[in-house]
């Protein structure tokens, strides 16, 4: 026996369960990490001790892979194992501390994540970060254009006082009958700009197309004693009642989307166009934007994230080893194994 | 807790009677009975979900309420499966393991049909969350088989025995439970910019698939010597995961952003 391969026997049974032991404090710490919240728990990960950690994990299947026989020629198995040294050293590189390691190495000024404000029609290039304040992209960004996007109809919600609240769509023409003795509603109209004059005591009712949009229905109620009302209800001022009304009544409208039409400018020329939404982001330049949020009152600028894919591509191979290593070796090897001769 | 005076609430109502007789007629041994009314309960509880799927026009996954009904109609297929082909019994078990999935949302979660939020709209939410469900009907039956390993249960005919079984569940659900945590991380990414976002139900579900990476290691280093301990840890396994299915979400004591999964 070599010296070589009697160390290699030494080191199997401490590396195996120092394997067995950081798994189990991963296990812990994570579920420690739910208790306490996302954004602790991502302070928790980032910290120093657990820095070490990630890098002892990531050595210490480096060193298996290297001292076990099988780990390494048994294919499934080094899929699996390489995999998880991918994902871990992904992560690491792609971390604030990673980055901030890497930027001062080789002179860069990487952004790891941040925020940035665009209104309608404007050019952008600061992104507000978490540690680092005000940073500067190496290019532009421009928010061409900003939408919301709603599912038809929306919902009608009716709250009785002391029962649980009723939603319908809120199809014109659709009538609903309510429970027990609080008679029915019909759905007569709805208007995207609600507008109404008086014509002496008549109200007259019309939808405006110019202005901005004001949401509304116009409902029938009929009372169990024959009485009848009709009642507007309004998207953006809910709850008009009186407290001696039996219904409240609110109109909501449920966002399909938010879509950001974005250009990104580099040296005063546009070299890549996109919208973007909800799964959908722009990737350019080793960063990606994200739609995060919008103008919820006037819906003129958009909220983007932005944030750098240091280490994802190498994540991604790894999610890729991973999985392919799981399936061939605990699914597919049997299946196949009547045609494939392995070890 | 409410009963649904609603088709949907009969379909679920039936396809658990169903489960819960055929589950019944076998322990009195009356197993021809028991198969067939099995095979009727799959049907209503297919049936079931057809229903849901076209009355809210999208695939039936989005909130616990569709996650349970289809729990209910996979369970028969994944059980006969294991019994046919990967020799793994407890169809009885299986049977009673479809009468409970079905009754939290039989009795407990709103049926109500939603709308689906932009976060959800992406090709990747199905595919993850029904790889999850798959795994977690392994993993219940991995622990089904580690608690008659633990009770000294001998199968009967041709089955493997309990300690074998056992881990070929967690062999079985162990790829789908990597690809839903791998499929949830690549949504994170394209949803909220993070592949790893440090939110309360993906910690759980990463305690969860380490739960069964530490079952693997253990039953690889003391299998022969402590086969019971490795058992008792298939058992932790499906714990975690109840915890992490339900009681994120429902408890809401942890803030986070899987919270529209209610
Ligand atoms: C931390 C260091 C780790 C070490 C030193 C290590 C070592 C080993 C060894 C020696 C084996 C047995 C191979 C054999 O069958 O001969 C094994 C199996 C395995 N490991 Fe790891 N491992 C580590 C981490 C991980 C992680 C993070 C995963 C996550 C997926 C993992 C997944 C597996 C699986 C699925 C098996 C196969 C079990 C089986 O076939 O029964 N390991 N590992």
């Amino acid at each position: 026996m070599t010296q070589e391969t009697g160390l290699k026997n030494r080191l199997r049974r401490p590396v195996l369960w120092a394997g067995l032991l950081l798994i189990l404090l991963l296990t812990v710490s994570s579920i420690y990490g739910a208790f306490i919240g996302a954004q602790a728990a991502q302070r928790f990960f980032n910290s120093i001790p657990l820095s070490v950690y990630w890098l002892a994990f990531a050595v210490l299947l480096v060193v298996g892979i290297t001292i076990f026989r099988r780990l390494l020629h048994v294919r499934g198995l080094f899929l699996i194992h390489l995999g998880c040294v991918l994902v871990l050293a992904g992560g690491i590189l792609g971390s604030q501390a990673g980055l901030t390691l890497q930027n001062a190495f080789f002179k860069t000024d990487f952004i790891h994540s941040g925020e940035m404000v665009i209104t309608e029609g404007e050019i952008e290039k600061i992104v507000q970060t978490e540690y680092y304040g005000q940073k500067e992209l190496p290019f532009e960004i421009k928010l061409v254009d900003f939408k919301i996007e709603y599912y038809p109809f929306g919902s009608l919600i009716i709250q009785p006082q002391d029962r649980p609240s009723i939603r319908i769509p809120a199809k014109p023409g659709s009538g609903y009958k309510l429970p027990d003795d609080l008679g029915s509603v019909e759905i007569v109209s709805r208007f995207e700009n609600f507008k109404m004059i008086l014509d002496g005591a008549r109200r007259i009712t019309f939808d405006d197309p110019n202005g901005k949009p004001n949401l509304a229905l116009e409902l029938q109620l009929k009372f169990p004693d024959g009485t009848e009302k009709t009642k507007y209800v309004f998207e953006r001022f809910p709850g008009h009642e009186s407290p001696d009304d039996k219904l409240q009544f609110f109109y909501r409208r449920t966002i399909r989307d938010f879509i950001s039409d974005l250009e990104v400018i580099k040296d005063g020329k546009v070299v890549a166009k996109k919208s973007i939404e909800v799964n959908k982001p722009l990737h350019f330049g080793g960063y990606l934007f994200y739609q995060q949020g919008y103008d919820n009152i006037a819906g003129r600028y958009t909220i983007l994230r932005v944030a750098g894919d240091n280490g994802l591509g190498i994540v991604y191979l790894g999610y890729i080893l991973l999985c392919a290593g799981v399936f061939w070796h605990l699914w597919l090897r049997h299946i196949l194994k009547d045609r494939i001769i392995e070890d | 807790m409410a009963i649904k005076y609603t088709f949907q609430g009969i379909l679920i109502y039936a396809t658990m009677a169903a489960y819960l007789l055929a589950f019944v007629a076998t322990l009195l041994r009356q197993r021809k009975i028991g198969k067939f009314t099995y095979l009727v309960g799959f049907i209503i509880g297919c049936a079931s979900v057809a229903f849901r799927w076209f009355d809210v026009r999208h695939v039936p996954m989005q909130n616990l309420f569709e996650i349970f009904l289809l729990f209910g109609a996979l369970v028969y297929p994944i059980s006969i499966f294991c019994n046919r082909v990967l020799r793994v019994g407890s169809v009885v078990a299986d049977m009673l393991i479809g009468a409970v999935v079905l009754f939290p949302a039989g009795f407990i979660f709103n049926a109500e049909p939603q709308q689906l939020p932009p976060a959800l709209q992406s090709w990747l939410f199905a595919p993850h969350v029904f790889v999850y469900i798959l795994s977690y009907v392994f993993m219940a039956k991995a622990a089904v088989q580690a608690v008659s390993h633990l009770a000294n249960r001998q199968p009967h005919d041709n089955l493997l025995s309990p300690e074998e079984a056992t881990y070929r569940m967690v062999c079985a659900g162990f790829p789908l439970l990597t690809l839903g945590l791998i499929l949830g991380s690549v949504w994170g990414q394209l949803a909220w910019g993070d592949w790893w976002g440090w939110d309360p139900k993906e910690l759980w579900s990463l305690a969860s698939w380490l739960v069964y990476v530490g079952y693997f290691h253990f039953r690889y280093m003391f299998g022969r010597r402590f086969p019971r301990f490795s058992s008792v840890w298939a058992i932790i396994g499906i714990f975690v995961i109840i915890i992490t299915l339900l009681w994120v979400n429902l408890s809401r004591l942890f803030p986070g952003l899987h919270t529209y999964a209610m």
